[in-house]
């Protein structure tokens, strides 16, 4: 085809031209898909730690006030004496001995002490209908989060406290709530008809420590639960160690106070991505008292280096790129405007051998438009490299997600309880989950096509101002010239 | 056939204004073979521009074969030149990246001739110039003379009724074109073309039935006699010389001959 022909010659001709100008939107392009490429990682960490905290599928998450001190004397449930408050102190004879708060002490050793705290105040469960029925929700689902402590004294009276959090979970509703964004690894998760079965599902970095497997018992609250599945959450979260069905959950004795009908967090799944805000608002004024929060509010509340890193990408990054990529529109349309000045008198001798404008104009844009493309492909090309680089250089980046005021979201493996003042932690006591987050800066199929849709518009910009220039051209002046 | 009416040129240099044609009055035949001659700047080329549709006069109109070219939209004059109107320069003008046979080519894709028959008209008019083992070579591959013929091939490929050459052999040397103009007069027969050809060469003028002396912008027409001298030149009124005398020349002498 001639105009294929004619176009090859052309770029063969000025090589070293239609090089200069394809590398330098290769090397703008590439830029832009290297940001877009980090920023879409950063955004994924960010989303996994998030969406690990409350689950995919969940837009508002509902919480509890902290939850008071234990009145001390008080009962729970299960008809056991509330410890209440209690601290240790050394005995007489340098033993460590347990006190409470009336007074009474006892030698701590060969004791130990198992707390079931919950981390939140309860919320009537009948709310969690009720929020279901707000204008705006598809559903909503209640939880209950729970640290289960555990202090043991040998008989020189040192102490080794472990703990593990649980999370009661609805098994009608497996779409809500952490439990949610889990992958399963062994065995099964919960049915609805699990809904009052002493069965739990465990997490799979819990299950390794612990040594546990499907079929493996576990206590809690001196209930023997039976392993039914092991899940795995998205990578560098600090998800709950156990998952029970949440009826088991509210009927579990409690350090201080009991969750029966009652729920400690309400998750809900808005309509419409748009609407989320409009259902945040329905709720706090439906549960007046409670920590009503959003991804985008917890967003907005995670620090560390990966927020650092986000904001890099956005603000830096993004207007680095934008700036070179300016430069190397400027650089292809100047280079494209000598390119046709050059050319003057071979399109005047092709208009005044009848070439319609647009026929010339369109083999300039031709010219323009395969750099364009070049340019495209090698910035697709540099900017993989760009997010394959990042990806082996970047450190680990750090998250920090603090819990909503008055929680008591403790991280895996913090022992609460006994130690400094002992009892459980009081209100006002900050939490947060810190956890390490990889940067996996992935390139999209959208980044693709924004890239190519640059260098081509790129390449057509300079096309088009050279273009301007020839349909201006007189035939008689262009020839003129050349006399 | 060409009626060119009162026609003037002027171009606006700043303040200056220079009048390239002056109030023409002109008729070219069909088939007719026109020269144009004149010193740099007197108006040669501006005249081809305008007989080719490639400018406007500023004053008077001209037609072809009854069509105003004034009244033609730029579009409608580019056909016109595609269909009709074949042009010959000085420096050639080939597409360097091209190959012979595709400036030849270049001709063709205006018409929309299909390829194979683009392919078949092009092979016609490189061997009719002489040059169908050159197709392929470059236009730097190939010797001026060669280029030129490359450009006629490519003038007339298209078939057209007019053909206008500026200064054809302008940089070519002595038998270089002497062979460009006798294959010029060789198609110029052959076709029944119009041609009208502008130099400063009384050489390359005399095949010509006519010469427009171009002179500040006013044109002096001279006829062939019909008749041949000595020299075999249409122009030589002057019996015992060897070439024919530069119009120019002639007139001056004329005139010196009068005033003696």
């Amino acid at each position: 085809m001639f105009f294929v022909t004619y176009l090859r010659r052309e770029l063969r001709r000025r090589m070293r031209q239609a090089i200069f100008i394809a590398l330098g939107l290769a090397l703008g392009v590439g830029l832009v898909v290297t940001v877009a490429a980090a920023s879409a990682g950063v955004k994924k960490a960010e989303s996994g730690v998030l969406s690990a905290l409350y689950g995919v599928g969940t837009d508002v998450t509902v919480t509890g006030a902290a939850p008071g001190p234990p009145k001390p004397g008080s009962t729970s449930k299960n008809g056991q004496n509330n410890q209440g408050s209690w601290g240790l102190q050394e005995g007489p004879n340098g033993q460590t001995e347990i006190c409470t708060s009336n007074g009474t002490c006892t030698s701590a050793a060969g004791k130990t002490i198992d707390q079931l705290m919950s981390s939140y105040s309860g919320i009537s469960e009948s709310k969690v209908s009720q929020a279901a029925r707000l204008p705006g929700v598809t559903a909503a689902a209640g939880g209950i989060a729970l640290t289960d402590n555990t202090t043991t004294f040998s008989s020189s009276g040192s102490s080794s406290p472990s703990s593990f959090t649980v999370d009661g979970v609805d098994t009608g509703k497996p779409l809500l709530g952490p439990l949610s964004s889990a992958a399963l690894t062994s065995g099964h998760s919960f049915t609805a008809a699990d809904a009052h079965a002493d069965v739990a599902v465990v997490d799979s970095g819990y299950a390794k420590s612990e040594n546990l497997k499907v079929g493996s018992d576990l206590t809690i609250d001196q209930i023997k639960f039976t392993i039914i599945g092991i899940v795995r959450q998205a990578q560098a979260t600090s998800p709950p160690d156990v998952y029970v069905p949440l009826t088991r959950a509210q009927a579990m004795s409690l350090y201080a106070g009991s969750l029966t009908g009652a729920v400690t967090t309400i998750y809900v799944a808005a309509a419409s991505a748009s609407g989320i805000a409009v259902v945040s608002k329905e709720i706090a004024r439906l549960l007046p008292g409670t920590t009503v929060t959003t991804q985008a509010s917890l967003a907005r509340q995670v620090t560390g280096s990966v927020s650092s890193v986000a904001k890099l990408a956005s603000d830096l990054g993004r207007w680095l790129a934008v700036l070179v990529l300016i430069a190397a529109f400027a650089v292809a349309c100047l280079l494209t405007m000598v390119a046709v000045a050059r050319r003057v008198a071979e399109f005047g001798t092709l208009k005044a051998i009848g070439w319609r404008t647009r026929r010339i104009v369109a083999q300039v844009l031709g010219e323009s438009a395969a750099m364009g493309i070049a340019g495209a492909a090698g910035g697709v090309g540099l900017g993989f490299a760009g997010a394959a680089i990042i990806s082996a250089v970047a450190p680990m980046l750090s998250a920090t997600v603090p819990a909503p005021s008055g929680g008591f979201a403790l991280a895996a493996g913090q022992a609460a309880g006994p130690g400094l003042g002992g009892g459980p932690r009081g209100p006002g006591t900050t939490a947060s989950h810190l956890v390490a987050v990889p940067l996996h800066p992935s390139v999209t199929s959208s980044v693709i096509a924004l890239a190519v849709i640059l260098a081509v518009a790129g390449g057509l910009l300079a096309g088009a101002l050279g273009s301007w220039r020839i349909a201006r051209l007189r035939p008689a002046d262009a020839l003129s010239r050349v006399a | 056939m060409y009626k060119l009416t009162g026609v003037t040129k002027l171009y606006h240099k700043g303040r200056r204004t220079v009048p390239a044609v002056r109030d023409l009055d002109l008729t070219i035949s069909d088939g007719e073979w026109l020269a144009v001659q004149g010193r740099t700047g007197h108006g040669k080329s501006t005249l081809l521009n305008l007989l080719g549709g490639l400018d406007q006069p500023t004053e008077g109109t001209i037609e072809l074969d009854g069509t105003g070219l004034g009244a033609l939209r730029e579009p409608r004059l580019t056909r016109l030149r595609a269909e009709s109107i074949g042009f010959i320069f000085q420096t050639f003008n080939l597409v360097p990246t091209l190959s012979a046979a595709e400036n030849v080519e270049t001709a063709l894709i205006p018409l929309g001739t299909g390829h194979s028959g683009r392919r078949r008209r092009v092979a016609a008019a490189l061997d009719q110039v002489g040059l169908a083992d050159r197709a392929g070579h470059l236009p730097a591959e190939l010797s001026g003379g060669q280029q030129q013929r490359v450009a006629i091939a490519r003038a007339l490929v298209k078939e057209p009724k007019v053909l206008l050459a500026d200064e054809p052999t302008g940089n070519l040397d002595t038998d270089t074109r002497d062979d460009i103009i006798g294959l010029l007069e060789q198609l110029w027969r052959e076709r029944g073309l119009t041609l009208v050809l502008v130099t400063h060469d009384s050489a390359v003028a005399r095949p010509a039935q006519r010469v427009a002396v171009m002179m500040n912008g006013r044109v002096t027409i001279h006829q062939a006699t019909g008749s041949t001298s000595a020299s075999g030149s249409p122009w030589d009124l002057h019996p015992g010389n060897a070439r024919a005398p530069d119009p120019l020349t002639r007139s001056r002498t004329d005139r010196a001959g009068r005033r003696a």
